[in-house]
């Protein structure tokens, strides 16, 4: 277990490794110049090259590489061209939005998976529904989805907001910045329902197109379970069919829908960009948006190893969870 | 009992009646297909909704059939218990089987008990066990704490010891009948092996194509069986005394088809005794006079049809093994598998150990040995299909690559493909006029209709499989020929046809086999050498009466001790 979580430790630093080095070397082909559009196009050189002398963009490739990693290792990313701030701080504080969102999305996929998939295979009636919703739930983008459904549920039916992460004006930002958990520790009923109504549009267009595939997976890892000779036992034990399927089955069909949901996890994440933008929540994702407009390469580089960190982090979750649910997987 | 499949009626059991008493063991024996285990599953209720069921199942006064499903629960929790061929995937793998056994126990002490009574050494120790930690052996002991959990009246145990090693499965067998002496509860022992029937059974129920054949006590209808088919299975059953000079006696043909309902007696078409009024008139079962239990045929012909098919039985002409080309020499053969990191862990195992054989050009050797001794890692090795880790293989002859032939014919097939194209793919470089040839000579060596090349594998029955499977092998003939355990899932009678056609192949084409198998009789017939092997080495090597009547290492002589045998008075 320590062994297997120091071996994930390295490959983490490896994989987080690659992506500064990608990141950092694109900024090298990136057309224009970042620290003129940052001090204003009027701007005179000698102002334009004091800013890229303060800021170390002056001085050669590996050195400002060195450089860069040498402040990511000591916790920093560097100061952001378009805030003017280190962009450890600028993340800091968008992070806590993106994070709930993430949160509550995966919590939404994995439920609403697990239970797409067991209602698939015990359900007679929801079997066609479920059929439908696996060809059409895998085919669609996060996008669309978010586009369609702010046009049912915010413009045809008023259920749900659009943007924001809160309408009311004097929500509590601290201790954590998740403003479920906030809401509640400032007793605050008002705010948590409003945030939960906040989140359930984003949420879902993220949720959805995971919670299919892992429900997908699990429906025929369940139906090849049924088929196998120790349910066969159970039976003959004489247990009743809900002891078969929650004592036993599900957590036998568990391994392959989990490996799935490691990987749409990961591809949540990476939806969370654009999500988002469209929704207007004040993440990293949206934070991202606006500076990749700015071209402010270290803002970029920094959201870009929070999410690849977040990555690897949910893909060892998983493998962890697959070693507690099958005893012959020893970690 | 019938199946609906593709649209046609299969049926698996054409009316069946059969009572078991209390506190009594029934061995009920037949091939595969025979509706044995359809029989067992119909009286846990545990029947595929498909089947479309006529007639009762009464267990402990309720018809199990037609009864509620809380109702069949209830029965089986608490009147029933099951034991299912393959501890090894019968056992939910992520429970601990204090808890699996406890589900049904009720309470700790009442598992502890169980575990105790079943033979299960530990106690308390072996509750937190997964089913992965324990050997095969333990784990049918566990299925069998778990069947008498609940102190049923009948516990239903389907091919229990099929899976195990000869000397497990004699302990398991006798673990049978003390469960039944102490607790009581009636068994029905379903399984293909008469000698595993014979040696804790009080009954004995023969079904043959979904109907009882004979029916009666142990000793009297095996020393004078009624039934033609239950003499068939006598006389080509493969015992350590039977004479090695004479082709095994077997009855020829196919069992009757699922999808078929022949008018008259089922076994009519293969047997030798049948006479028109067999073919027109369904025979029902009546007393046998010279044993007192039933059988269903008109002429109660069993004794007279064991006589002809032993009188038939034809000499083998001579095995001539040569030194020289075409043989395999192996020296300092070792296999071993490494231990595996990351997810799934293990310690690295020795398959094989400094491992020395020579096999002469068209000689038979028979690898005996128990699953873990290594005899199928030698095959997989000479076959080429599994590098040494060191020491050699060298194949003499003509360069051409040994062929093999497994357990289960059925899955070494391509499901796609027909049986023909098989055949056809093993004579590619041959010219185009000379593949069909071969193709029809070889079905025809092997006594196969010429209408197996147009059907894949899974339409056909298992002893044809079996044929189709050495079929593919000789229609080239290769310089040795690899059998792994190409009879342990086959019944007496198709095990006795495969050994006969071996035989016959080998010294119609020439070539050399090595046969791997955990069973000493077996072996002792086809072999002109016997291979003993335990833990990675050979430990005993000689002639097969020698290894048979003198074994001189104690594992040979446990492997004899436990081979199942039909004690007769004959």
């Amino acid at each position: 277990m320590a062994r297997f979580l120091l071996v994930r430790a390295f490959g983490a630093v490896g994989v987080l490794l690659a992506l500064v080095t990608v990141v950092f070397l694109l900024q090298t082909a990136v057309p224009g110049d970042p620290v003129r559009a940052s001090v204003g196009v009027n701007a005179s050189d000698e102002v334009v090259e004091a800013e890229r002398e303060r800021l170390g963009l002056d001085e050669p490739l590996p050195v400002q590489y060195a450089t860069y990693l040498g402040q990511v290792v000591r916790g920093g990313f560097g100061e952001s061209l378009r805030t003017g701030r280190d962009v450890r701080d600028d993340i800091g504080a968008f992070l806590p939005a993106t994070l709930e969102l993430a949160g509550f999305s995966m919590l939404l996929a994995v439920v609403g998976g697990l239970l797409i998939g067991v209602l698939a295979v015990v359900s007679s009636r929801f079997a066609t529904p479920a059929r439908l919703l696996f060809v059409g739930g895998a085919s669609v983008p996060s996008f669309l989805l978010a586009l369609i459904f702010i046009y049912i549920f915010y413009f045809k039916l008023s259920w749900l907001p659009l943007s924001g992460r809160t309408s009311v004006a004097d929500a509590p930002e601290a201790p954590t910045g998740l403003l479920l958990l906030d809401s509640l520790l400032h007793a605050r009923p008002d705010v948590f329902l409003d945030a939960l109504r906040h989140l359930i549009l984003p949420g879902l267009a993220l949720a959805l197109v995971p919670a299919v595939a892992i429900g997908r997976v699990l429906r025929s890892s369940l139906i090849e379970v049924y088929r196998s000779d120790y349910i066969r036992t159970l039976h003959a034990k004489g247990l009743p069919p809900r002891s078969v399927l929650f004592r036993h089955a599900l957590r036998n069909a568990l391994s392959a829908p989990l490996t799935m949901a490691g990987l749409q996890l990961g591809l949540l994440l990476g939806g969370v960009v654009i999500v988002e933008a469209i929704f207007a929540w004040p993440g990293i994702g949206l934070y991202l948006n606006q500076s990749i407009a700015f071209s402010d390469l270290r803002a970029i580089a920094g959201v870009t190893l929070v999410v690849g960190a977040g990555y690897v982090i949910v893909n060892t979750l998983v493998d962890l969870a697959q070693a507690a649910a099958d005893p012959r997987i020893r970690l | 009992m019938t199946f609906s499949r593709d649209g046609r009626d299969l049926h698996a059991l054409r009316g069946v009646d059969l009572r078991i008493a209390a506190g009594e063991i029934v061995g009920l024996v037949g091939e595969s297909g025979s509706g044995k285990t359809v029989l067992g599953l119909s009286m846990l209720g545990l029947l595929p909704k498909s089947a479309r069921v006529e007639g009762v199942v009464t267990v402990d006064g309720v018809d199990i059939t037609r009864a509620s499903e809380p109702m069949r629960r209830k029965l089986r929790r608490s009147a029933l218990g099951a034991v299912f061929q393959d501890p090894m995937t019968s056992l939910d793998p992520t429970m601990r089987i204090g808890r699996q056994v406890h589900e049904v126990a009720g309470s700790t002490a009442e598992v502890l008990r169980l575990l105790a009574a079943v033979g299960i050494p530990g106690g308390q120790r072996r509750l937190r066990d997964f089913p992965h930690e324990l050997s095969g052996g333990l784990r049918q002991r566990v299925m069998l704490a778990i069947a008498l959990a609940g102190k049923p009246k009948l516990v239903i145990a389907d091919e229990p010891t099929t899976a195990l090693d000869v000397t497990v499965q004699a302990q398991v067998l006798t673990l049978f009948r003390r469960m039944r002496d102490e607790h009581g509860c009636a068994i029905l022992l379903v399984t293909h092996d008469l000698a595993v029937a014979s040696t804790v059974a009080d009954r004995i129920c023969v079904l043959y194509g979904g109907l009882v054949a004979e029916v009666g006590q142990v000793r009297p209808v095996l020393d004078h069986p009624g039934h033609p088919y239950t003499a068939a299975l006598m006389t080509s059953r493969i015992r350590l005394q039977a004479d090695r000079r004479h082709q095994l006696p077997v009855i020829a043909g196919e069992p009757v088809q699922p999808s078929t309902d022949p008018a008259g007696c089922n076994f009519a078409p293969r047997c030798p005794a049948a006479t028109p009024l067999c073919v027109e008139k369904r025979p029902l079962l009546t007393v046998v006079p010279a044993q007192g239990g039933l059988a269903a045929c008109h002429y109660h012909a069993g004794e007279d049809v064991a006589r002809g098919l032993s009188r038939v039985a034809g000499l083998w002409g001579p095995s001539v093994p040569t030194a020289g080309d075409g043989g395999v020499t192996v020296r300092r053969l070792s296999v071993r598998f490494p231990g595996r990191r990351g997810l799934r862990r293990s310690e690295p195992f020795d398959a094989l150990r400094e491992v020395d054989l020579d096999v002469n050009r068209g000689e038979s050797i028979a690898v005996v040995g128990e699953s873990g001794s290594g005899k199928t890692t030698l095959l997989r090795v000479i076959a080429g299909l599994q590098a040494p880790t060191s020491g050699s293989v060298v194949l003499g002859g003509a360069g051409r690559m040994p062929q093999m032939v497994f357990q289960d014919a059925g899955s070494s097939f391509t499901p796609w493909l027909t049986v023909g194209q098989h055949l056809y793919e093993r004579v590619a470089h041959l010219p185009m006029a000379t593949q069909g040839e071969r193709v029809s000579e070889v079905l025809n060596r092997l006594g196969l209709p010429a209408e197996v090349a147009r059907a894949r594998v899974q339409q056909l029955s298992g002893g044809q499989r079996q044929r189709a499977a050495l079929a593919r092998a000789v229609i080239e003939p290769p310089d040795l020929l690899l059998c792994d355990e190409p009879i342990s899932a086959l019944d007496a009678s198709l095990a006795a046809t495969v050994l006969n056609l071996l035989g016959r192949l080998r010294r119609e084409l020439g070539f050399g086999m090595i046969f791997v198998s955990h069973d000493l009789a077996a072996a002792r017939l086809v072999a002109d050498r016997i291979i003993v092997m335990t833990g990675g080495r050979i430990v005993e090597e000689g002639p097969p009466d020698n290894v048979v009547d003198h074994p001189s290492n104690p594992y040979t002589q446990a492997l004899l001790a436990s081979v199942p045998q039909v004690s007769t008075c004959r």
